[in-house]
């Protein structure tokens, strides 16, 4: 449908994209030549792979989740407050909240929720939503006033303007803080996996760095590395060439 | 009357917190199926009289009748949402009312057909060119069957011979529907050329200077002497107040 596309500036940033979705595509199978060259070549023999395996599962599942929860809550809290008149007096608020760093409050967490799935999942969320909040509501303020009188006038009102109005107009803001959102919440969750030793990508690079066995943090690493780039991949980078496309001026 | 104005002032916060008077003691009223325009210098306050006609913006003081039901407007910068098609944004203030898809789809339609865009129903805003986007943003007030439209500069960003063809679809339209048209233009020709009246406005703050009523017959001929005494009186005019 949007495939036909008139515009010349569109036409240089489809050119731009294409080119780095191939240099993506190139240096990412270069590196899963490497691992599996490694893996033909036995150096990571010593590596318990259903381990590795049952330890990236937990992470990923805890990211996933914690994403969800980041996501829900960061978006309906930002449009609730872009929607509401009080925006300019919360701004702040928020601005003040997110500058205090997640891993100073793992105590708190750790206080409520114990050495557990739930308290993993919490703190990231803690720190996944940050980015989102702030993108969506920026989105929302920055937003130019005859778009929002526009909307106004042909009768987004009420609670009918998040949805009709609100919602579709920050969901490029939506797709960067989530990108952004998803970086931190790998951190959180493997630092939160590391310090309270749950079970988890985290703990296992924890415990092949003290037993010294390198081919292990290798591994893991590498196994992150080819989740990252494929959901960025599969999922974002599908979303940004959409969203750039409609949402060209 | 469609609209009535008395002794309307408003005012605005700028950047800096001060209290800026943006309209003063503006009086108009606008009868029923009339092409009504406003001119005047920047810092006039017309945009700003539009929002606060739209009730977008409050008023200081002063009072409004509005005698329409169904307001609509277009806008300079177009105004597109630009996550919707050109169809999507005609269909925009129907679905507001909860139109069925099916009807409100038809509706889209036939009124892009009127504006000429009916091939580009499923393009996006940033597909077409500012004639094309304008023409959109035409096409959704007309979709919700305005009894009062308010057209904002809606020539300044286009080519002359894209507002050539606006101006006559605008006329076309504008007799069509019979409904009241309140334009804020920045050209005097166009102005007297589309208008049955014309209010001028000073700036800082904004006041009405002199309203004019234009009375050279339609369709009207651009190159007579009678439009052109008009429109070098209302230069004249429009010189003393900058």
């Amino acid at each position: 449908m949007i495939r036909s596309i008139a515009h010349p500036q569109n036409r240089a940033w489809h050119r731009t994209h294409l080119t780095r979705h191939r240099r993506a595509w190139v240096i990412m199978t270069g590196i899963i030549l490497a691992t599996a060259l490694l893996v033909v070549l036995g150096y990571f023999s010593g590596v318990a792979w259903p381990t590795l395996g049952n330890a990236v599962f937990h992470t990923t599942y805890r990211l996933i989740l914690a994403y969800g929860i980041a996501l829900a809550l960061g978006v309906s809290i930002a449009l609730l407050v872009g929607w509401s008149p009080f925006s300019d007096a919360l701004f702040p608020v928020f601005d003040i909240l997110q500058n205090v760093p997640s891993f100073a409050l793992i105590p708190f967490f750790i206080f409520f929720f114990g050495f557990t799935d739930q308290m993993v999942i919490l703190f990231a969320v803690s720190s996944i939503i940050w980015p989102i909040l702030f993108a969506v509501l920026t989105s929302i303020k920055g937003a130019h006033k005859d778009l929002g009188d526009a909307a106004t006038i042909f009768g987004a009102r009420g609670l009918r303007r998040i949805p009709f109005y609100l919602a579709p107009l920050s969901f490029p803001a939506m797709l960067t803080g989530s990108i952004v959102g998803i970086a931190i919440g790998w951190e959180a969750v493997i630092g939160a996996e590391i310090i309270v030793n749950i079970s988890g990508f985290g703990a296992f690079i924890k415990t092949a760095s003290v037993s010294g066995i390198n081919q292990a943090t290798i591994a893991g690493m590498l196994v992150i590395i080819i989740i990252v780039f494929v959901i960025n991949r599969m999922v974002w980078a599908p979303l940004l060439a959409e969203s750039a496309k409609r949402y060209a001026e | 009357m469609a609209l009535v104005l008395s002794r309307v002032s408003a005012r605005f916060t700028d950047e800096e917190k001060r209290s800026i008077s943006a309209l003063e003691d503006i009086s108009f009223s606008i009868p029923e199926g009339d092409f009504v325009s406003i001119i005047g210098p920047s810092g006039a306050g017309k945009s700003t009289l539009m929002r606060v006609i739209l009730d977008l913006m409050p008023l200081t003081s002063g009072t409004i009748v509005r005698k329409y039901e169904k307001p609509a407007m277009v806008f300079q910068n177009y105004a597109l949402f630009p996550w919707l098609t050109a169809l999507d944004n005609v269909a925009f203030g129907l679905r507001m009312e909860r139109v069925s898809r099916e009807e409100r789809e038809h509706i889209a339609r036939e009124k892009l057909k009127e504006v000429g865009l009916a091939h580009l129903e499923k393009h996006y805003p940033s597909m077409l060119s500012g004639g094309q986007r304008q023409r959109v943003g035409l096409a959704r007030a007309l979709a919700i069957s305005p009894d009062f439209l308010i057209m904002d500069e809606p020539f300044s960003n286009l080519d002359t011979i894209t507002v050539e063809a606006l101006k006559t679809d605008l006329l076309k339209i504008w007799r069509t529907y019979g409904m009241t048209i309140l334009m804020v233009n920045h050209l005097i020709p166009d102005a007297i050329e589309l208008s049955d009246e014309i209010i001028v406005m000073s700036a800082h703050p904004g006041r009405v200077q002199e309203t004019m009523a234009i009375n050279l017959p339609r369709p009207r001929d651009t190159r007579t002497e009678r439009f052109f005494k008009e429109v070098d009186y209302l230069t004249e005019v429009i010189r003393t107040v900058s």
